[in-house]
């Protein structure tokens, strides 16, 4: 048999040897689990006063701020929240030096440290540093035993405490970094809610030369949100809707107001001024950077009809982007059901008549199913926040909207 | 009749505790609470038993010190049983068998407090 010397160890130093290497590996273990910060510190410190037998203990954090250290943890010491001791930089450069556990008595303690952590009953501190980072401190009082503490036992106390200064090291640098996330959290929230609300002012601004097509930007917003939604997109591309629905017309600010809210027929000139309102949308638009992809195109593309008959390029079916696919849609719907210069609001059951005349040459009957679809389901009661219907001058029943849903095909 | 109660058995003026295995984690500090809570009320004569204790580690040697102090600032008696081999030899190394008396069983515990 192989001899590993262990003969040669009393038994007592033995067990006492092999009670010391499974508390270093039980507080490797807890230092690593991902538990509560507090919870683990306080299970750190239970196991340094179990490894010596101390009845009381601290574990104590430097504050940088307020140049001070506070309780994060203590036992057999009563309520120490209150327990707050300064430490000038001076005397924290002492300590570091010291690079590793002291008596209480010892010099290079502080003096007003010393003086605290005796009223307390300290018997032995550790710095808790890392790469000369001082992060606190550690402290126990005399053992169970009242034997001194020897040479041996303050190297465990220094290997103790430098586990622990690893754990309180990377919980100060999460909590930096949760810090920074906060801070450019509510840097972004800003940002957004100035982004929406320049988004929302423009298209106010949109609908105010146009005294006939007031909210016409907000609702057709509402209702591509509703219709994407029902077709099963994103989150990202029901919200990348929902900006280009409230931007669709920003062209017209470059239109004259006479022409848009002119009650008779308009002459070819005014035609064409009015037709270029997609082009001229796409132009402004050309120069922002969406976080959604294609809103420029969806702009350009929103008068644009399925058989080719549409402006500004004349696009075909597929040829046509999908969202201005989708936007020509709840455009026709919210120009069909509000009062024009030139005429009254159509009933829904003369709008259904309309996509019913023009499915396959003005609109794609692949995107307008889902659209009636979205209707339905509001009328029905089955959508939590409806964003159609309530815009609809007309009570609408579920009986009649099946009714007229019938001639679509299937 | 006896009474345990979740984790401690009332026995007139003397109560034993359980401290089965939840010695050995953090929440072992609920032992100290109860045994706070029994102090309190006037119990002065406590047994410990670690029957059902497979290990004490080092987070339980420093629960039972600090039960241990508490017993002793109200002058009661404390005494261990049912520790198995290892355990007991865990409190010599660490010298909580120097300050609490040992005993083998529960009912031996009993009656060794002094009359």
């Amino acid at each position: 048999m192989t001899d590993i010397g262990f003969a040669k160890v009393s038994s007592p130093v033995l067990e006492r040897l092999l009670f010391n290497l499974n508390a270093l590996a039980e507080l490797g273990e807890v230092i690593a689990s991902p538990g509560d910060f507090r919870r683990v510190v306080k299970s750190c410190l239970y196991m340094v006063m179990g490894t010596f037998a101390s009845s009381k203990g601290a574990i104590f954090r430097y504050d940088y701020e307020k140049n001070e250290i506070r309780v994060i943890v203590s036992k057999g010491l009563g309520n120490l929240s209150r327990f707050k001791v300064p430490f000038k930089q001076d005397a924290m450069k002492d300590i570091v030096g010291c690079n590793g556990p002291m008596d209480i008595r010892s010099p290079s303690l502080p003096r007003s440290v010393r003086a605290e952590l005796v009223k307390i009953g300290a018997r032995v501190v550790a710095p808790l540093t890392v790469k000369d980072e001082f992060l606190g401190l550690i402290t126990i009082n005399d053992k169970l035993t009242d034997e001194d503490f020897s040479a041996y036992d303050l190297r465990l106390f220094s290997v103790m405490a430098q586990h622990i200064a690893v754990s309180l090291h990377s919980h100060s640098l999460l909590n930096k970094l949760m810090h920074k996330y906060n801070e450019n959290k509510v840097l972004y929230e800003n940002l957004s809610s100035i982004y929406y609300d320049t988004v929302g002012a423009f298209a106010t601004a949109i609908d105010a030369k146009d005294a006939y097509t007031k909210g016409h930007s907000h609702r057709v917003s509402a209702y591509c949100t509703a219709l994407a939604k029902e077709m099963g997109l994103s989150a990202d591309e029901v919200e990348g809707m929902r900006i280009a629905g409230l931007l669709h017309d920003i062209g017209k600010v470059a239109i004259d107001k006479t022409i848009i809210n002119k009650p008779s027929p308009l002459t070819a000139v005014e035609t064409e001024e009015l037709f270029s309102h997609p082009v001229v949308g796409y132009e402004i638009l050309s120069k922002i950077k969406f976080p959604w992809t294609g809103i420029q195109k969806m702009i350009r593309n929103h008068h644009e009809k399925v058989d080719g008959s549409g402006y500004p390029d004349r696009l075909i079916r597929k040829k046509i982007p999908f969202g201005a696919r989708m936007m020509a849609i709840v455009d026709a719907f919210d120009a069909m059901t509000t009062d024009r210069p030139y005429r009254p609001r159509l009933s829904f059951e003369e709008v259904m008549r309309e996509f019913r005349e023009n499915l396959n040459s003005q609109f794609d009957p692949a995107i307008l199913k889902p659209f009636l679809s979205a209707i339905r389901k509001e009328v029905s009661g089955e959508v939590e926040r409806p964003s159609i219907v309530p815009f609809l001058n007309e009570r609408l029943d579920i009986d009649s909207v099946d009714r007229l849903l019938e001639g679509f095909p299937a | 009749m006896a009474k345990r109660a979740q984790n401690f058995k009332k026995l007139g003026d003397r109560v034993v505790l359980y401290a089965d295995n939840y010695i050995n984690d953090i929440e072992g500090e609920k032992l100290e609470e109860v045994c706070d809570g029994l102090l309190k009320n006037g119990i002065k004569r406590i047994v410990m038993d670690f029957s059902n204790t497979e290990m004490i580690n080092t987070v339980g040697v420093s629960i039972l010190i600090g039960i241990m102090e508490k017993v002793r600032e109200k002058e009661g008696i404390l005494l261990f049983s049912g520790l198995k081999k290892v355990n007991h030899e865990i409190c010599n190394i660490v010298g909580l068998a120097k300050h609490v008396p040992i005993f083998r069983t529960e009912k031996e515990a009993l009656e060794g407090f002094p009359a």
